[in-house]
């Protein structure tokens, strides 16, 4: 405790030194933090239809596990086979496709779901205007886009080369990349050439079932298809973009465990070398050395704490910020990004704690007795 | 009084062959406790040296230092924080305050080094600083504080864990005359009043008047112990040998200089307006030898 004292009295007497430092270990944590945290943004974006739309089961094409990237083709008679097997409540078929919605000067890439009228599940979870159901020749927008785009509810959209009607706006259905629309099923159908087939089948099960038995039991009950319950597809889905940023945030996370080992170690150093005289002084009364690396180290873990938190706080205020620029990303801190810097802090700060150790026993308690030394 | 620390044969050779340097060369010398030692010499005649081996901070080539019957010059170097820590207090011509820590907390702090606790540590120290007068001070960094000042914490830093011996070297070089008689006054009374063994190292004249015994130290050797005398004009001390005597009637007086030697003659003959004027070295030589007029 005396350490500790005695470390943040001496970091506290020379505040520049403390905040520059403070400043390079925060800038060098920032970098993995922020781009960790718009990675789990856009994740976030990616799954947010899976996360919200509220089915227990997703049911796909036999080997089809994402909603991305792949296409997913069920016969429509599948929908009546699932609604069948015990612990089903409903089964709601959609129809789903990446494409380009269109309206005013503003053209984006959008998930278009084909949505049954008076679907259980499925639809969007936060209408902002209008409606959530889409009716014939109409289409429900992501607000935001919609505001780019300077339409409103009665405006006009382009979508599946189609023009429809905008009959509702919708919340948290955009991100960086892409938004997701909805139109009804049996426009959907029609654009595609009015074949009888589904992309999806939305499952709820009955209160007190298992979502991952009912998911087997359909697998087990009807065939060419696969089941997943909604947090594993969600999880599938987040994987694609993780898998992804994994090995540049492990990059990241080096770059910045080196920064912010260097900015660590070399203002220790100075530290230790300008306070050599107060070290043979505290030799010469009887310190023990390892009170003195206590010291040294304390200084360190204050240092680097304080350049956690501070690039925590940057990252947590980018989180705030970002989206009110009207940028469609939502950067998420997470916990496990937190900890991970923390990690890396922790271990910068042992290591330049420790550097100086041989500086600091080699200091001669007898140099207390000569001139020169602190003007105090 | 008892022998607190006692050195016996030390040498302290620095370096080897050639270069290298005996700072001091078999040197004998006891303290009792309540007793103040002024080591005088010239510079670089070894007195720091001396110091740092009887506080424990360096050991000697040969020879022993024993306190209070340890033969700390043999523990081996694991052992000696906890004897510097406990046993000796150290005050430094520099001061050397923690710039960092208050007046309070500099002395507050060697008392937590030995494991007590906080509250205790800086209840002690507080004490300690009124006795020193410092009670307005307490609060102060360093470098608000006059050099006097500063000294007085370094004495009470010293103080705090009640050691044996207090090891002071060149403890008023930094300071004006009237700062440096204060800090003098302070460690005899640390002597007088607490019993504790105090060992000055200084090449200060000023210094003498307060040493129960003082010893010279030249090329790291101890030239004879001087007896001291007061000059009964001035009242400063002087060493026997060095001294400007008297006899008269039988009786051998020792003063400091001719011109005290003059005015304590003068002080018999009369009235000191009669007297001539002294100026020039010859002058109070000349008056050294008047004849007594009447
Ligand atoms: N660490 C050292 N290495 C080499 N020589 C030293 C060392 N310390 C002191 N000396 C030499 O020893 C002699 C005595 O020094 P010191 O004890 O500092 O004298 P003082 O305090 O009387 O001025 C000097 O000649 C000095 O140069
Ligand atoms: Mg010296």
């Amino acid at each position: 405790m005396t350490a500790a004292r005695l470390a943040l009295r001496s970091l506290a007497r020379h505040p520049v030194r403390l905040a520059a430092s403070v400043a390079g270990i925060a800038l060098a944590l920032t970098l993995t933090l922020a781009l960790d945290a718009i990675y789990t943004g856009v994740a976030n974006g990616l799954t947010a239809y899976i996360d919200h739309t509220g089915a227990d089961v997703w049911v796909s094409q036999a080997g089809v596990r994402n909603l991305h990237m792949v296409a997913s083709w069920l016969p429509d008679t599948v929908v009546d086979q699932v609604r069948a097997v015990p612990g089903v409540t409903d089964a709601t078929p959609i129809l789903y496709s990446t494409d380009t919605v269109a309206a005013g000067d503003d053209r984006g890439v959008a998930y278009v779901i084909g949505l049954p009228p008076g679907a259980p599940v499925g639809g969007p979870w936060s209408v902002v205007d209008g409606t959530g159901q889409p009716t014939a020749g109409g289409v429900v927008v992501d607000a935001a886009f919609a505001r780019r785009a300077g339409v409103t509810v009665g405006g006009q959209a382009t979508v599946m080369g189609r023009s429809a009607r905008i009959v509702g706006l919708t919340e948290g259905t955009g991100s960086l990349v892409n938004s997701v629309a909805f139109v009804p099923f049996a426009d959907f159908r029609a654009a595609r050439g009015g074949a009888p087939v589904v992309s999806f089948v939305l499952v709820r099960v009955a209160p007190g079932a298992v979502p991952e038995a009912v998911a087997s039991a359909i697998e087990a009950k009807v065939p060419g298809v696969t089941a997943m319950t909604g947090s594993a597809f969600s999880a599938g889905e987040r994987r694609l973009v993780m898998d992804m940023s994994a090995d540049v945030i492990a990059i990241m996370d080096g770059i910045g465990f080196i920064v912010a080992l260097v900015v660590v170690a070399l203002t220790l150093y100075i530290a230790v070398h300008g306070s050599r005289h107060e070290l043979a002084v505290l030799k010469a009364i009887g310190a023990r050395n390892r009170v003195l690396y206590a010291t040294v180290l304390a200084q360190s873990a204050v240092s680097v704490a304080a350049g956690v938190a501070v690039a925590v706080g940057i990252t947590a205020a980018l989180a705030v910020v970002v989206p009110r620029t009207g940028v469609a990303l939502e950067p998420a801190l997470t916990l496990a990004s937190v900890a991970r810097t923390a990690a890396v802090g922790g271990a910068v700060a042992l290591i330049a704690g420790v550097l100086p150790i041989r500086d600091v026993a080699h200091v001669d308690p007898l140099t207390a007795f000569r001139r020169g030394g602190a003007p105090a | 009084m008892t022998t607190t620390l006692a050195i016996r044969g030390v040498t302290k050779q620095f370096g080897h062959g050639a270069t290298s340097v005996e700072a001091v060369r078999g040197v004998g010398l006891s303290v009792e406790s309540g007793e103040v030692l002024l080591i005088m010499g010239p510079s670089g005649s070894g007195k720091s040296t001396l110091l740092s081996i009887m506080g424990a901070l360096l050991r000697p080539t040969a020879g022993t230092v024993t306190l209070n019957g340890v033969a700390i010059s043999q523990l081996p170097e694991r052992d000696l924080p906890p004897v510097r820590l406990r046993e000796f207090g150290f005050v430094f011509q520099d001061f050397n305050l923690l710039a960092a820590l208050s007046a309070l907390e500099n002395v507050a702090l060697v008392a937590e080094l030995t494991g007590t606790a906080r509250a205790e540590a800086l209840r002690r120290a507080g004490e300690l600083l009124t006795e020193l007068g410092l009670a307005e001070r307490v609060a102060f960094l360093p470098d608000q504080l006059s050099g006097g000042e500063k000294q007085r914490v370094a004495i009470a830093r010293a103080l705090i864990n009640d050691p044996s011996v207090i090891l002071a070297d060149e403890p008023t070089a930094n300071l004006d005359s009237s700062n440096g008689h204060e800090i003098m006054r302070t460690l005899r009374a640390v002597a007088k009043e607490r019993g504790r063994s105090v060992v000055i190292v200084s090449h200060d004249q000023r210094i003498r008047d307060i040493a129960d015994r003082v010893v010279w130290l030249e090329d790291g050797q101890l030239r004879d112990l001087m007896t001291m005398a007061v000059d009964p004009v001035c009242g400063m001390s002087v060493e026997h040998d060095r001294a400007v005597t008297l006899e008269q009637g039988g009786e051998l007086r020792f003063f400091c200089s001719r011109g005290c030697r003059a005015e304590f003659l003068g002080e018999l003959d009369g009235p000191a307006e009669t007297r001539p004027a002294r100026t020039g070295p010859l002058a109070s030589l000349f008056q050294a030898v008047r004849p007594k007029t009447p």
